[in-house]
């Protein structure tokens, strides 16, 4: 796939990672007191490390775009450069063409 | 299971009746179509331009005056896109009712990067335009190279068989 699919791809996960991350928080967060009223919660002891992985991936996922941006090859200075050269390679090929004919 | 019969081929086959004999009195096929044309229904424009962000109502977080420093916007974008998840955790923790604003944040960022990836697309192209012509060059220069090597060969062998034609 090309780079910049693949770039695209990469964003796409972020988001599938992010979303993934605060769902699974808000579904296992535990019982938290919020007024004295009240009494203290039952101290359930939810002990999954799936939060844990899941920022861990999120970082990778980040850390992978960067990598993927960095292979970029984005060497060119711009459209008007980039037009240039398409130019002179278009009289090139039209010279060479005329030669191929000509044998 | 019923099988439908293909359509008829179009009608307009009699009017090229006299193609042989006088080929300027038959009509022309029709020139492409410009601007926006509907097809099954929906409107569809022949101009593929990506529309700028500020059309989408979209703030633009990132400067764009020509040439754009691809990299390092991509690259600033992502750590921004990352303070932001950082901070919805927080409001979520502390002030759950403002968060409607941290994920039109979120949100944004995450389409000013794919304004930008999809702006890498037209630079994409030409660069893939570059390289095929590069590569016809070769192919055609290699193509030059063997006509004229066979040429020789030829002319050769040619040569060859007249002197042993003669020298009998």
């Amino acid at each position: 796939m090309d780079i910049i699919s693949q770039l695209q791809e990469q964003v796409n996960s972020i988001a599938a990672i992010t979303f993934n991350v605060f769902g699974t928080l808000q579904r296992d967060a535990p019982p938290v007191q919020l007024s004295p009223n009240y009494p203290d919660p039952p101290p359930s002891a939810p002990t999954t490390d799936e939060p844990k992985q899941l920022s861990a991936d999120l970082v990778k996922a980040a850390k992978q775009f960067d990598a993927l941006v960095g292979a970029l090859p984005l060497s060119d200075g711009g459209e008007e450069a980039q037009l240039k050269i398409i130019a002179q390679l278009q009289m090139e090929n039209h010279v060479i063409g005329q030669e191929l004919h000509k044998q | 299971m019923a099988t439908a019969t293909y359509p008829p081929p179009p009608p307009y086959y009699r009017l090229y009746k006299d193609y042989s004999e006088s080929p300027s009195s038959v009509p022309e096929p029709p020139s492409p179509i410009e601007g926006s044309y509907v097809c099954f229904g929906g409107n569809y424009t022949t101009e593929d331009v990506l529309p700028s962000l500020e059309e989408q109502g979209v703030p633009q977080l990132y400067p764009n005056d020509s040439n754009v420093d691809y990299k390092k916007e991509l690259r600033s974008l992502n750590r921004e896109l990352q303070l932001h998840i950082l901070e919805l955790a927080d409001v979520l923790v502390e002030r759950p009712s403002q968060y409607a604003k941290r994920i039109g944040d979120i949100s944004s960022v995450f389409k000013n990067l794919h304004h930008l990836l999809n702006s890498l697309r037209p630079h994409q192209a030409r660069a893939t335009l570059i390289h095929v012509m590069e590569l016809q060059i070769q192919q055609r220069k290699q193509a030059v190279e063997d006509i004229k090597r066979r040429r020789e060969e030829v002319q050769r062998l040619l040569k060859d068989a007249f002197i042993t034609l003669d020298g009998q």
